[in-house]
């Protein structure tokens, strides 16, 4: 009998266990916006006024804006410039560079930080327009672009692409490198996701999963070592070896099969390979990516219910006027281009909302009903303001990689209209005449007798 | 008598009792040797209602069957490409939202025949009511037939010519389709109408209505200005027609200035180069069907029975020695354009449609003037009677026109099936495959298709741009209204065009880029997201194929 109510109490408590982890997790499958899949792409090096500081309407590069050659002296200076087809160095974007380019807040060391070793640092001041980059303005025109998104990070591609998976820098001190061991027990979104049942992807563009934390360093592998910072999560033993939680990792062209088959899971993340538009490498083909991307979403039956959003891993070492708010010892970073694609996205909205990466962090958590991971999660913007939830999901347009296309001229009709008005009017007009000229005045008198045959004999 | 005076006795004799029947029916009320009309039955009464008005009721049935077969059933297939062309430049005209970035106002032709459709395509999409316009202009030219046969030889020519022309399969199928040949063969049978009538009345106010209609037939399509040369011919070889230089001097004139509206109206509306493009291109097109093109397809399309019977009209004038001028005037309408499209490269199916008229009149005029007697042997059969040569005429007309209904009669219900000439009718699934595109692919889709032809009706049923692989690069091999893939690996490559489109009729005209095009699809991930069948059991065969490709 005791044994019995030992037992009883024992199924009891795991009841009373279980059901709020049951509930938790059935809530935790229901987005609470009409929002089910979310895709973040995470290109590379780039600032806000690199790609749109000449875009009217947004917070651009200031009329005037002349970079100092010294810092602290005003001549000579350099104008921001249009770099066009002009080639384009991989400019410095450690956590050093941001410091001198920031220079204490005073924000002008671009050129001088960018003109060591014998470098034109001038090249820092360049930037893109919507000739260069015509699909992302168009894309901007339709849908939301974000002109206060900073970079989460003063530093370089590993601590921010830390702080997009896991809210934090991941390194410590002013190192930015993946420890040897990996990243440890630090948690993830991915995590979350998973300890919450919502699916979840993490999309790399040539994946090669022989590449992870602990092959990086090896000499044949080094050139391709890049996509561990680009995926945090093969720097981590779990995702690395838990077969449940490695499957999650998968190469780019899964992203087009999932989206065609109507599979592509509530959380999607894509780092890109050599078209992450990381200098010296053309921006165009990562403008054609985030085209084939986004086309690919569109034409597919989860576009009703998605949002895609990019952005830019840091900096790159480019110029950006705005100066980025101190949040922390780590942050902000200086502002990147953000773009967001979605149904429910304002149309040619500009977000004025300070949003860092950790707020697509905050997106995914209330979207799902998540728990933060960390301070600057918690904090963060949660990007609602850039969609419109009561508005019905707009139809999917494909954008071209034409600017302002000219509507085709429409040639004045009234001359069309009035000329053949007139000839059929005339035409009818004069048969009636020519009819009742005829019956008035009968036939000519050297018209042929009626029904006259004309044989040979009868010719002239 | 000679032979040639006793023939033409003959022929005014038959032309004579018929309007001398007539008036002296219509004058009189009564017919002779019948009893006065107070005292006959209703029912012999309506019989001699029927009598007297069985050319009316002819007519009238012949203009309800003339209207039947060009208007049941026009919605079954969709439009083809000229008819997407042309639907779709009436509806840029008059600001329809579908079409005003789609399609050109200008292209080829001038455009009357389009302005008069643009009153119906102000907004929305059309292809039925479109089809219903041509459809009764159709009609109306039957009705003209009927007035050009009365004038020249007899009302029973008339009626016979317009019944042979209401179900012509030639002039039906291409009066069911919005194509400008139509409206073209209305205006040009006027003007051998007009002509007509100046040759027997000698008015010169009929050489200007002919001016005046031949202007319009050239602003319906300009090609049929080689009908110029028919009216030239007749007047060359018919010295008795009076011939007036200043009536000349007027009509052409007329014509000329008529058909100047074209380039007048091009001109003030701010698009003044784009019909010398055209020109240029004209000129210098490649051949696209062999010489021999217009002996193959038109003469079933007439109706072989049609030109027998034109052909006896011709031999009656042989054997009679009277080289008559309305003959005449027939055969230059036949001729010259037969002999001007055979010696031009370029040829369309439906191009020879003017001679239409006047071989119908030809052929009845053959079956009514013919001295149509029995055979001994099958008065024999039915027991030594006669019958008249009238009735004999009747039972070869109705058995002409039974010839053409077997031909025509099936065209009206086509069934999809892979075999397409240009011209010839709707194009299988090509509606269905425009909406398919327009309902499920995203706004601003680009579509590569085969051919231009495909492109032309994705762009007027799917709304959606599209471009043809098969057009030239080269602008002097290529129509000026469509833009080349100057390099369709890279627009795939780059996401410019996110869908292909196979179809089995350009296949057929180019294999090569049928083979490039799949092989484009394959290489871009193309996967089948939509077909189009034609056939039926073991025939059944994929007809347009739409790929979802990506880069």
């Amino acid at each position: 009998m005791r044994t019995l109510r030992a037992a009883l109490m024992a199924v009891a408590v795991a009841l009373l266990t279980l059901v709020p982890a049951a509930s938790y997790a059935s809530e935790g499958h229901q987005p609470k916006t009409p929002i089910k899949h979310f895709v973040f792409l995470f290109q590379e090096n780039h600032t806000f006024d690199n790609y749109f500081g000449t875009r009217p309407g947004v917070d651009g590069i200031p009329a005037g804006t002349c970079m100092p050659v010294v810092p602290g002296t005003a001549k000579p200076c350099v104008k921001p410039h249009w770099i066009g087809d002009d080639p384009i160095v991989d400019l410095g974007h450690t956590r050093v560079q941001y410091d001198r380019e920031y220079n204490g807040g005073k924000m002008d060391g671009f050129v001088a930080a960018n003109s060591d070793n014998g470098r034109d640092g001038a090249i820092a001041m360049g930037h893109y327009d919507d000739r260069d980059l015509p699909y992302y303005w168009n894309l901007a025109d339709n849908y939301v672009l974000f002109d206060r998104f900073f970079s989460s990070a003063k530093a370089g591609s590993v601590a921010n692409h830390m702080f997009a998976v896991t809210a934090t820098p991941g390194v410590t001190g002013r190192s930015e490198r993946i420890p040897p061991e990996g990243w440890g027990d630090l948690p993830t979104i991915f995590d979350r996701l998973q300890d919450a049942g919502v699916s979840w992807k993490f999309y790399i563009e040539n994946y090669d999963p022989s590449i992870n934390y602990k092959t990086r360093d090896r000499v044949e592998l080094v050139d391709r070592a890049a996509q561990v910072i680009w995926a945090p999560v093969l720097a981590y033993q779990r995702f690395v070896e838990d077969p449940e939680l490695n499957k999650h990792i998968v190469d780019l062209d899964q992203y087009y099969k999932d989206v065609q088959h109507g599979t592509l899971p509530a959380v999607s993340y894509i780092v890109p390979s050599g078209d992450s538009e990381h200098p010296p490498g053309r921006i165009q083909a990562g403008q054609r990516l985030v085209r084939a991307l986004v086309n690919e979403l569109m034409r597919s039956t989860s576009w009703d219910s998605s949002a895609f959003l990019w952005s830019y891993d840091d900096w790159g070492g480019w110029y950006d006027h705005v100066k980025p708010p101190s949040v922390d010892s780590w942050g902000y970073g200086f502002r990147v281009p953000a773009l967001l694609v979605s149904p429910y996205a304002r149309k040619g909205f500009v977000d004025h909302e300070t949003s860092d990466f950790t707020s697509i962090l905050k997106f995914i958590e209330t979207n799902w009903d998540l728990p933060p991971m960390a301070e600057r999660d918690r904090k963060a913007n949660d990007l609602t303001e850039a969609f419109d939830f009561t508005a019905s999901p707009r139809a999917p347009v494909i954008l071209g990689t034409e600017r302002d296309v000219a509507p085709r001229e429409r040639p004045k009709t009234g001359p069309i209209y009035g000329a053949y008005a007139f000839a059929l009017g005339g035409s009818c007009g004069l048969f009636l005449l020519a009819r009742r000229r005829t019956n008035r005045l009968g036939p000519h008198p050297k018209a042929l007798p009626t029904d006259a045959v004309i044989s040979r004999r009868d010719r002239p | 008598m000679s032979e040639g005076t006793e023939g033409r006795g003959a022929e005014v004799a038959v032309a004579d009792t018929d309007v001398t029947s007539s008036t002296a029916g219509r004058v009189a009320g009564t017919e002779p040797g019948t009893a006065d009309p107070r005292t006959l039955t209703r029912r012999e009464r309506s019989r001699r209602w029927v009598r007297r008005h069985h050319l009316a009721l002819l007519l009238t049935v012949t203009l309800g069957v003339a209207a039947g077969v060009r208007l049941v059933n026009l919605g079954s297939l969709g439009f083809n490409s000229d008819e997407a062309v042309y639907a779709g430049q009436a509806g840029a005209l008059v600001g329809n939202p579908n079409y005003v970035e789609s399609f050109p106002v200008f292209r080829a032709h001038p455009m009357l025949v389009q302005t008069m459709l643009s009153i119906f395509f102000r907004s929305g999409e059309h292809d039925v009511v479109g089809r219903v316009v041509i459809g009764l202009l159709g009609v109306l030219t039957v009705y003209v037939v009927y007035l050009l046969g009365a004038e020249l030889y007899s009302r029973h020519v008339g009626v016979l010519a317009a019944a042979i022309l209401a179900v012509m399969p030639y002039h039906v199928v291409v009066t069911r389709q919005v194509l400008l040949d139509g409206p073209m063969v209305l205006f040009s049978t006027l003007t051998l109408l007009a002509v007509t009538k100046f040759a027997k009345s000698g008015r010169l106010t009929w050489m200007l209505v002919a001016g005046a209609m031949l202007g319009l037939t050239m602003l319906s399509k300009e090609s049929s200005i080689v009908l110029t040369g028919a009216v030239y011919a007749f007047f060359a070889l018919t010295p008795q027609v009076r011939r007036s230089v200043v009536g000349t001097v007027i009509g052409m004139t007329v014509a000329i200035g008529m058909f100047l509206l074209h380039p007048i109206s091009v001109s003030l509306s701010g698009h003044s180069s784009t019909a010398k493009a055209y020109l240029i291109w004209q000129l210098v097109r490649r051949p696209n069907h062999p010489f021999t093109f217009y002996g193959v397809t038109v003469p079933s399309a007439v109706g072989p029975l049609v030109l027998v019977a034109a052909l006896v009209a011709l031999w009656l004038v042989y054997r009679n020695r009277t080289p008559a001028w309305r003959e005449v005037l027939l055969v230059a309408w036949v001729l010259v354009p037969t002999a001007a499209f055979t010696l031009w490269p370029v040829k369309g199916f439906q191009y020879l449609l003017p001679c239409a008229p006047a071989l119908a009149v030809l052929a009845a005029q053959g079956v009514v003037a013919a001295p149509w007697r029995l055979p001994g042997a099958v008065r024999q059969m039915i027991g030594g009677r006669d019958v008249s040569g009238r009735a004999l005429s009747a039972a070869v007309g109705a058995a002409i026109i039974i010839s053409l209904l077997v031909v025509t009669l099936p065209r009206l219900a086509p069934t999809p099936s892979a075999t397409g000439l240009a011209g010839s009718g709707g194009i299988p699934g090509g509606r269905e495959t425009g909406h398919w595109i327009r309902a499920h692919t995203p706004e601003g889709t680009v579509v590569m298709t085969l051919g231009p032809s495909m492109a032309n009706l994705v762009q007027y049923y799917g709304h959606r741009d599209a471009f043809g692989l098969s057009v030239s690069p080269n602008p002097l091999h290529r129509n000026p209204s469509y833009e080349p893939i100057p390099n369709p690996d890279y627009a795939l490559r780059h996401g410019d065009m996110q869908y292909v489109v196979w179809d089995l009729w350009s296949a057929r005209r180019s294999a090569h880029f049928s083979e490039v095009l799949k092989g484009l699809a394959r290489r871009f991930h193309g996967h089948a997201v939509h077909t189009e069948y034609v056939g039926s059991g073991a025939d059944r065969r994929p007809a347009i194929i739409v790929y979802e490709v990506r880069a």
